[in-house]
């Protein structure tokens, strides 16, 4: 595979969930090899669902997702475990992510049985991942509620690296965490991410994460992607209006950084009923009457830049 | 100067624990001047939400010991009994609470809701008189259709919607005081950019002060007049905001505000603060941060500071602060 084909690449996906809800609208998003990609958006907005159709635990009603240059439907169908070690999930809530019936040994150990990796050397590598995560090895005889929830996380990160993966989807992995330890949490998995080239993905509420962390950023509202962008340019000039509104929504503590908020008017219609033409009309300030009949499509807009508006940079956060 | 509307001394809150006592609030002093908004911070069981219900003397099941004072007004409210202290509530007194859904009746419209809280305040009020108040009020909080909505039920409603409606709850109570536990943490960001904005238009018709608890620093930042910053069940530092987040004296706020991500400082390390929180059922013998700062020294580990002035309308609880400044 060349370095400039994707790992990751979304064409034209959509999951409709009882054939009324389109969860996700005609997604097209590429992930490069060892790249870190933000995916911001409100709830409702569908990251969930691409995380998940991303690691095949949700199917795409159309469009397709490959994997490494394959399609993942072919390799779920093919070697459904082989697809699944490529791909791990960092789940949101750490300790109710783990059995509290297990200790915290045969969770990770019942992985390294469902795939049938050789035993001696899977318990080396655990080992090792073990020490690098700054676990002690009595943890392994622990259940989960005699752990601290730093330390849940931690024996999830463990976990989802046991098996090589090439690629994690980080779920919301900071929320719940108070500002004093989430530092610590992103600076490790962005040296995991290092040292063995994993590819991310990293779902975030948190702007101010999004924005020191990741390398690329795409923006869902309403199941589609409305911008994707390298974060740095993003941030500093939003083209679709919505992420515009959304990223002047985040307070500063300093106040010479801070700009006034562009509040917008009402909450994300029902997907199960969107908005004609565009989706983000009725509660856009510059809507035209364009945008409520025709839907625009997602263009490139310069180099490495997509859109999904009629008139992109019309909102500008700093003129507001 | 007038004195303040809320005087906190030496507020001491336990609870027994299958661990032992533990400390939830240990000493709190604090003034919450009149017409001010007030932001509390702190990290999860720093007690900033134990001491937002102890305003209302809302007070937990496991309760072992309170003590000190809560004089509102000129009255201790920690001295009044049952019945008088329920006097206060939903009347001088009213709270907003995290989550909007849990804390509306699912079997009572919106409207059923307003109109309790407002014969409660002005007992004998007109039907017709309450229900124009109460359109009134869900107006002035930017509900559409306000008529309509008296009738919808919770559920009805978006999560937006609801809070909007306990703000509206609150509002039509007229309190002298109003407690706001993270208001808006229950909601999405351009959701909770238009409460954030609500609260900023209300305040120029409310005379009564307000505090404003949140983990969110940039939200504090922007909302209230005053910071108060807690740690341990302590207060470590207050003050006016602009000036604690522009100088602040006491290491945890300024190791808070250097974790804080709003820079563009790609490719640095990112910046946390080192140990764990304090223990609420071990006793304090020293300053509670000492084991997590950078610049404690040996005297920090041999007392516990007292929270002190530390410049004009600001107080800090560290013994090194004039030397860190």
């Amino acid at each position: 595979m060349s370095a400039e084909s994707p790992l990751v690449e979304f064409s034209g996906v959509s999951v409709v969930f009882g054939g009324q809800v389109r969860a996700l609208d005609d997604v097209t998003l590429a992930i490069r090899k060892g790249e870190v990609m933000g995916l911001v958006g409100e709830s409702g907005s569908g990251k969930s669902t691409l995380c998940r159709v991303l690691v095949g635990l949700t199917s795409p009603s159309s469009g397709t997702v490959s994997f490494g240059g394959q399609s993942v439907r072919d390799q779920l169908a093919r070697e459904p475990l082989a697809f699944r070690r490529r791909a791990q999930m960092l789940l949101q809530d750490a300790v109710a992510s783990l059995s509290p019936r297990m200790t915290i040994g045969r969770t990770l150990e019942e992985p390294i049985a469902i795939h049938k990796l050789p035993r001696a050397e899977a318990q080396e590598r655990l080992a090792d991942i073990l020490r690098r995560l700054g676990l002690p090895p009595d943890v392994l005889a622990k259940f989960p509620h005699q752990i601290s929830g730093g330390q849940a996380r931690r024996i999830g990160v463990a976990r989802a690296l046991v098996m090589r993966p090439e690629m994690i989807v980080a779920d919301e992995p900071t929320a719940g965490l108070d500002v004093s330890v989430q530092g610590d949490l992103l600076n490790l998995l962005l040296d995991l991410q290092r040292e063995f080239g994993l590819t991310y993905l990293l779902v975030s509420h948190n702007l101010n994460v999004i924005r020191r962390v990741t390398e690329r950023t795409a923006v869902m509202y309403l199941g589609q992607i409305v911008e994707e962008a390298a974060t740095r340019e993003l941030f500093q000039a939003p083209a679709h209006p919505y992420t515009a509104a959304l990223l002047s929504t985040n307070p500063a503590v300093d106040p010479d950084k801070r700009q006034q908020p562009i509040v917008l008017q009402g909450e994300i219609p029902s997907a199960v009923n969107p908005p004609s033409g565009c989706r983000f009309h009725t509660r856009c300030p510059v809507a035209q009457e364009r945008c409520a009949n025709e839907p625009p499509a997602l263009v490139e807009l310069g180099t490495g830049r997509q859109v999904r508006c009629h008139f992109p940079f019309s909102l500008d956060p700093r003129r507001h | 100067m007038t004195p303040p509307l809320v005087s906190i001394r030496k507020l001491v809150l336990e609870v027994s624990t299958a661990r032992g006592t533990a400390r939830i609030l240990r000493g709190i002093d604090l003034d919450i001047g009149r017409g001010r908004i007030a932001g509390v911070v702190g990290e999860s069981g720093s007690g900033k939400s134990s001491l937002a219900a102890c305003l209302l003397r809302l007070l937990p099941a496991n309760l072992s010991r309170i003590d000190g004072e809560i004089v509102f007004d000129g009255t201790d409210l920690l001295a009044l009994d049952d019945t008088a202290m329920n006097a206060y509530r939903g009347t001088r007194i009213a709270m907003i609470f995290q989550d909007p859904m849990t804390a509306l009746n699912p079997l009572f419209t919106i409207g059923a809701h307003l109109i309790d809280v407002l014969r409660r305040r002005h007992p004998g009020l007109a039907r017709k008189a309450g229900t124009a108040r109460a359109i009134a009020a869900l107006r002035s909080v930017g509900i559409a259709d306000a008529p309509l909505r008296l009738s919808s039920y919770p559920h009805q409603l978006s999560g937006g919607m609801r809070q909007r409606v306990m703000i509206a709850m609150a509002l039509l109570v007229e309190p002298d005081l109003l407690v706001a536990d993270e208001p808006t943490t229950a909601l999405d960001a351009t959701v909770e950019a238009q409460i954030v904005a609500l609260f900023t238009d209300l305040r120029r018709g409310f005379a009564g002060s307000i505090v404003f608890i949140s983990h969110h620093l940039g939200l504090v930042a922007e909302l209230c007049d005053d910071l108060c910053v807690m740690y341990g069940g302590t207060i470590v530092e207050t003050g006016p905001v602009a000036e604690v987040l522009a100088q602040p004296r006491h290491p945890y706020t300024r190791a808070l505000l250097a974790c804080e991500l709003d820079h563009d400082a790609a490719g640095d390390r990112l910046v946390s603060i080192p140990g764990e929180v304090p223990d609420p059922v071990a006793e304090h013998v020293a300053c509670v941060f000492a084991p997590r700062c950078q610049h404690a020294a040996d005297a920090c580990r041999q007392s516990v500071p007292e929270l002190r002035d530390a410049g004009p309308g600001r107080r800090a609880a560290c013994l090194r602060w004039e030397e860190l400044a």
